[in-house]
């Protein structure tokens, strides 16, 4: 197995689940509150503190936080493992293209990725839409020649938001369009 | 390799033909420079990556790319002058001067392989040791002064002399490092004052392209490490020394005759004010004239261990050198008296204190003050006006380039402001109705009273001093005037006359910025971008480069694309509703 063709592996998965992440994004990226942005903004600030995420970045008056936390937050381990159950057979499959039987020993290993993710606030006429976005980050550098691993798996981006999401609700009761 | 500090960096262990990259050295604004280990023949190396940031990018694969298309034209100038500068570079095997081995190019890039010095940065022996005695000083100046020599004579420039570039040996001897820094970043970068470091750079270093700099230019950044040596700090940089020269500010070089009489010899010291002429052709034109100058030394140093160096604060200073500080102080306000009538800075109004009490030492004290004086003199009316024209060149140069349609809105917007171009006149007039002071006696024993001042030889009354622009400027951002907020921001991102301060400045184009001036969005992009004054956010950079963008500025549309290579596809999508929604709110 070459570095060229573990990178041509990492860079095929990272193709296919950004594809997913963006149909999972379309689905799930977004929702309105009947409520003002301030409120929209407080209740992003509540969920994501409540998800044990750490407020990183914020920009209120702009409508804008970012949070982050070590991987598999905000999934519980157990959550992690079922996203991983479900898409390790899928990424498998992709790396077996370039690195052979030894994709068969790959595994999703939260260990040295963080979760980063970006919430936005935008009002108009009395409705606040809330938008999220989610990416992986690496705290150690790749080793050599290898891309960086972006994208988390497809399952855990929609267990993610789902989760996200129902914290936002039980901030906002009865304010979800 | 720390990923978080150099997320730019290749990995540790990353392996660039037979040499095996070990840790990052440091990173500049034009690359990165790695510690690496030569497997061929089993020794450490450093290597010099070019990546200039502004204009180019890591890929995935390790290869380094233009951010954009429109950029690939000045990433490939950039790199052939960095590998034509090394070929150069190469040529020369001067013990003084870093030994460059090789340059190569691969991943999209070049890397310049250098041997590897272990030591101390003169800049880390001054910050643990204040000063050097004149004996230490010169035993790293000569040396370096040889091998830049060598390197003038072959029509090379360093550009980016100060004590950080100096390294000194386990065995004592200097190395000159890092050459061709400036020059590689220059024209990359849209503001000068981030390629040059203050203090060290002379001013053609701030609005010239490159036609008036030459030896004199290191002279410069040699005589301002001398400088940092004698005094404890560095020369207020070129700037500030050219609106005290043009009287718009009371700031004025101490000359080191001043600063570090009594602890250096007179003819060394004088050595060092010469390199630190404000003007280029006021300095030595050559590393002989001026080594010439530095070695034709009367006699000794008359002490060589500097007790305390003049840190510019009053009770740091001898009390000699303090009362000449004063008396230069005194004749600086007769100088400029008419000037300064009306200047509202704290304290700046005030007469000097008196400093009576303190004596010079002897008359050749106060026939060398008198001289330094007589020549303040000379250079305040000599100079005035090209220092003028130069002050607004390089002002000019700090102003960001922005497209056609942005210039011309300005236009629009400085022409009905008939108050600034009134400014400009009143700055002029003063200047030609100085009155003259013809001798003055004995300045450092400057009397409690004032001086008389001969009154002025035109009958026509003088026209209204003008107010000091620093202070119009911060009433004028206290109004919430954005291009004010916006400049008085540019002083501090910069510490040109004020202080320096990354979150002040970020607070300054906030306010503008919120407002909705894109010259204060397009800075919180580049802030947000470089992680200053606040943590560093590629969403946050490309929301502020991108709403910039929407007057239609090319500086930020480049910083929106570079910004967003580094975003999802879907954090663009969502950073640009917010800059629409900010648009709407405006």
């Amino acid at each position: 197995m070459t570095q060229d063709q573990v990178r041509d592996a990492i860079v095929d998965v990272n193709s296919d689940f950004r594809v997913e992440y963006e149909r999972v994004l379309a689905e799930k990226g977004s929702r309105r509150y009947q409520v003002p942005r301030t409120r929209a903004y407080d209740a992003v600030l509540a969920a994501m503190q409540r998800l044990s995420m750490r407020i990183a970045d914020q920009a209120s008056d702009l409508g804008y936080v970012s949070v982050s936390a070590p991987a598999p937050s905000p999934l519980s381990a157990a959550e992690w493992s079922q996203a991983a159950e479900k898409d390790l057979p899928r990424l498998r499959d992709i790396a077996s293209r370039h690195v052979g039987i030894v994709a068969h020993f790959l595994d999703f290993e939260p260990d040295g990725l963080e979760i980063v993710i970006n919430a936005t606030v935008i009002e108009s006429a009395g409705i606040s839409e809330i938008s999220l976005t989610m990416r992986m980050r690496e705290y150690a550098p790749p080793k050599s020649g290898r891309p960086r691993r972006e994208y988390a798996p497809p399952t855990a981006v929609r267990l993610g938001l789902d989760k996200i999401w129902r914290a936002l609700d039980r901030e906002l009761p009865g304010a979800r369009l | 390799m720390n990923n978080n500090e150099f997320p730019d960096a290749l990995p540790t262990d990353y392996r660039l033909h037979w040499y095996v990259l070990d840790r990052v050295l440091g990173q500049g604004g034009f690359g990165i420079t790695y510690v690496a280990r030569d497997t061929n023949l089993d020794t450490t190396v450093a290597i010099k990556e070019y990546l200039p940031v502004d204009v180019a990018t890591r890929r995935a694969d390790s290869s380094v790319r233009s951010r954009t298309d429109d950029q690939a034209e000045r990433y490939r100038g950039g790199l052939e002058r960095f590998i034509r500068e090394a070929r150069t570079l190469a040529r020369f095997d001067h013990a003084n001067i870093v030994r460059v081995h090789s340059v190569f190019e691969h991943n999209g890039t070049a890397y310049m392989v250098m041997r590897f010095e272990k030591g101390e940065t003169l800049a880390a022996v001054l910050e643990r040791r204040q000063a050097l005695p004149e004996a230490e000083l010169k035993r790293v100046l000569f040396p370096i002064l040889d091998g830049l020599d060598l390197v003038h004579g072959a029509g090379f420039i360093h550009r980016d002399i100060k004590p950080d570039n100096i390294l000194i040996r386990e065995d004592g001897s200097p190395v000159l490092l890092d050459f061709g820094s400036a020059r590689y970043a220059l024209g990359q970068s849209r503001t000068v004052t981030i390629l040059v470091a203050p203090g060290y750079a002379p001013i053609e270093q701030y609005y010239d392209s490159g036609e008036s700099q030459g030896p004199w230019t290191d002279i410069y950044g040699l005589g301002a490490t001398c400088y940092r040596a004698i005094t404890g700090h560095a020369p207020m940089d070129a700037i500030a020394r050219s609106k005290g020269k043009l009287g718009s500010t009371q700031e004025m070089l101490l000359p080191a005759v001043v600063a570090g009489n009594g602890r250096y010899s007179d003819r060394f010291l004088k050595a060092v004010d010469s390199a630190l002429e404000f003007s280029e052709k006021d300095r030595p034109q050559s590393i002989p004239q001026w080594r010439s100058q530095l070695a034709e030394q009367a006699g000794p140093p008359k002490a060589n261990a500097p007790s305390t160096p003049a840190t510019g604060s009053r009770s740091a200073r001898p009390p000699w050198v303090w009362a000449v500080g004063g008396g230069v102080a005194v004749i600086a306000l007769i100088l400029v008296a008419p000037l300064l009538a009306r200047i509202e800075l704290p304290g700046t109004a005030k007469a000097p204190e008196p400093v009576a009490a303190a004596t010079p030492k002897s008359s050749e004290n106060v026939e060398e003050l008198r001289r330094q004086i007589a020549s303040l003199k000379a250079e305040q009316t000599d100079t005035q006006a090209r220092l003028a024209a130069m002050l607004q060149r390089a002002e000019d140069a700090e102003k960001r380039k922005s497209d056609e349609s942005e210039k011309k809105k300005a236009a629009e917007a400085e022409k009905p402001k008939p108050a600034v171009e009134k400014r400009k006149v009143e700055k002029a007039a003063p200047v030609k109705a100085a009155p003259e002071v013809v001798a003055v006696s004995a300045p450092a024993a400057a009397p409690a009273k004032p001086v008389e001042i001969p009154p002025p030889v035109t009958r026509e009354p003088p026209p209204p001093p003008p107010k000091d622009p620093l202070v119009v400027l911060k009433e004028q951002a206290e109004r919430n005037d954005g291009v004010a907020m916006v400049k008085l921001g540019d002083l501090h991102l910069a510490g040109t006359g004020v202080e320096r301060s990354d979150q002040e400045a970020y607070r300054l184009f906030r306010r503008a910025a919120d407002a909705g001036n894109a010259e204060a969005q397009l800075r919180l992009g580049d802030l947000y971008s470089k992680g200053r004054g606040v943590p560093q956010n590629n969403f946050q950079a490309y929301v502020w480069y991108a709403a910039a963008a929407r007057s239609g500025n090319s500086a930020a549309k480049a910083g929106a694309d570079r910004t967003a290579a580094s975003l999802q596809a879907a954090e663009v999508q969502q950073a640009k509703k917010l800059v629409d929604a900010l648009g709407k709110s405006k």
